[in-house]
């Protein structure tokens, strides 16, 4: 039962997945393309660049040389498409098995025949986990793919593994927002207090990144800990950030799980 | 043998308002059970509770002895369930719905055909473009395509054409004859007089009558329209087990219960011009139990019928 419903869940997810993925796949294919550019522009880009505090920059991700490809996907695409991306991705996703679901009654259907609430939330989990993986992947595919049609020798294993931070930053606001939609039961309060709490921390990435008095606020932030730039540049994984992305994501839907088994399913 | 389901003291609040309020009954294996209230009386509030959807507040319910809520896999072996509004059912087409559910309560694929074309439904089209009764025919096709002992129904036949509610009358004439028990909520008066052995009445989150379909319109009550060729003294009327309904001086409409001879001796001394008399339907009783012009009905149970009830009788 939990794999019937695992498959609806896919099924149901399709056209969320392929709409994502055209955006990543273009976007990223496009950034990529214009990397060899950037790498002839280099000397001017930077000149650029100095204009501006160097905290502001850092916020945005760019703490070194846009020439350095870490630096350059933390730049475009960790630091600004993904967020946007597995936000909407993992905010649909993880408020519609219940708080949707519940709204609109189908929720239901599949909860008064023998399926347990807990293997139909789980197996909606697990749709989850494979629709944020698949975006995850798809967005250091098309940055690789295309970075191979062009020249720029990006280092395949590093790109992986940054798609790995990806995907455990996508799960990270998953689980969150799981939790949010399975306490208040309703997709607009939790999508809602959700996408708050994403903004908030972006904002704290920034102010700790352009105030050190504040540097503490970066701490609170998951993008603090998605940080891809030095994996890809330096081959070095920042465990800390990788483990607490995982705890936030797994702490967030084991408690989803559990009270989903006691929540009263309101008309 | 367990009651298909037993109702004792089932009390749901939400926060400060009322869903039901001590809910008393048993519906008995077999049988099939109305439940009769307008919006807002508390039928889904109790739905979902059989369901293991929600928790009682307070009091129990059990589902062929088994608890709803700590139970629920067990109790979902034994029930199908279709909810009141075909909204929810959903983007997917009918058989790959159809199929899903199945397949969940551990049907072969395709369990659903005979149904569909029984009742017409084209399973090919996705039930988001379906139209309101189309969307109901996948509810119903949705319920009676397993042999669940338990069919629990709330509004099934809204939204369907006369002759499709006439094929849903034939499927739970059908599951009853096969000793499925049915319990059917719904607003449509007529549907439930013709299709269910027992009915409840529920008003304001509680029952106010449980009582064979039998016994409830025939319970020796009596509408008698008169037509009087000069109004009635006042007072003409004051008899026991005589109600007046509505009075236009010579237009009178009466409800009588128990012995009529008192009145018809009453008539004989009046200028009736004409008389209709009839046995009240469930809608009419339904209406004046929540009217609250039926002796005993104010805010307890009444029990005509004798059986599977707990509460007050009627004097």
């Amino acid at each position: 039962m939990t794999a019937l419903s695992f498959r609806l869940e896919l099924r149901r997810s399709r056209i969320l997945a392929v709409g994502l993925a055209v955006v990543v796949l273009v976007y990223g294919g496009l950034i990529a393309a214009l990397y060899p550019i950037l790498l002839a522009n280099t000397a001017q880009i930077e000149d650029y660049m100095k204009l501006f505090p160097k905290g502001f920059m850092a916020a945005f991700g760019m703490t070194g040389s846009l020439a350095d490809p870490g630096i350059f996907f933390t730049t475009y695409i960790g630091s600004f498409l993904w967020p946007i991306v597995a936000a909407i991705g993992a905010i649909v996703l993880a408020t519609r098995p219940t708080a949707a679901d519940a709204e609109r009654g189908w929720a239901d259907l599949p909860l008064a025949t023998p399926l347990t609430r807990s293997r139909y939330l789980g197996a909606a989990i697990l749709g989850q986990v494979v629709v944020l993986a698949a975006l995850a992947l798809a967005t250091v595919g098309a940055v690789l793919a295309v970075g191979t049609l062009v020249g720029a020798g990006f280092d395949v294993t590093r790109f992986l593994a940054a798609g790995v931070v990806l995907w455990l930053f996508a799960c990270a606001i998953a689980g969150m927002t799981s939790l949010l939609a399975v306490i208040t039961l309703s997709r607009g309060v939790a999508a809602a207090a959700a996408g708050g709490v994403l903004i908030a921390m972006y904002l704290f990435n920034i102010v700790a990144q352009v105030q050190p008095d504040f540097a503490w606020l970066g701490d609170l932030s998951a993008f603090r800990y998605a940080g891809v730039g030095a994996l890809i540049d330096g081959g070095t994984a920042d465990w800390v950030g990788i483990g607490v992305l995982a705890i936030v994501a797994v702490a967030g839907w084991t408690a989803s799980l559990v009270l989903f088994r006691r929540r009263d399913l309101l008309p | 043998m367990p009651e298909a389901i037993e109702l004792r003291s089932l009390t749901r609040w939400y926060g400060k308002r009322r869903g039901v309020i001590d809910l008393e009954a048993d519906v008995h294996q077999g049988e099939v059970f109305g439940f009769l209230g307008p919006n807002g009386a508390g039928k889904t509030t109790t739905i979902r509770v059989l369901l293991g959807l929600i928790r009682p507040s307070g009091g129990s319910a059990r589902i062929l002895g088994l608890d709803p809520w700590t139970q629920a896999p067990a109790v979902h072996r034994r029930l199908a369930h279709l909810g009141s509004d075909p909204g929810y059912l959903g983007d997917l087409d009918s058989a790959s719905l159809l199929d899903h559910l199945g397949a969940l309560r551990g049907l072969q694929k395709g369990a659903w055909r005979s149904l569909a074309e029984r009742l017409d439904l084209d399973p090919r089209v996705p039930v988001k473009k379906l139209s309101r009764g189309n969307r109901q025919k996948v509810g119903v096709v949705s319920v009676f395509m397993g042999s669940e002992p338990l069919l629990v129904m709330d509004e099934p036949s809204t939204g369907l054409d006369p002759l499709m509610q006439r094929e849903f009358l034939a499927l739970v004439a059908e599951a009853g004859a096969e000793g499925r028990t049915v319990f059917l909520s719904s607003h449509n008066l007529p549907e439930v007089e013709r299709a269910c052995d027992r009915v409840a009445i529920i008003r304001e989150g509680r029952l106010v009558k449980i009582a064979t379909v039998a016994a409830l319109v025939g319970d020796h009550t009596r509408s008698v329209n008169l037509v009087l060729g000069r109004p009635a003294a006042e007072g003409a009327f004051a008899l026991s087990g005589v109600t007046v309904l509505s009075s236009t001086g010579q237009d009178v409409h009466l409800m009588v219960r128990g012995d009529v001879n008192p009145l018809l001796r009453r008539l004989g001394d009046l200028d009736v011009r004409d008389i209709a008399i009839s046995t009240p339907d469930v809608e009419d009783l339904f209406f004046r139990y929540y009217e609250g012009t039926v002796a005993g009905s104010e805010g307890r149970v009444v029990a005509t019928g004798g059986t599977g009830i707990h509460g007050e009788a009627a004097p």
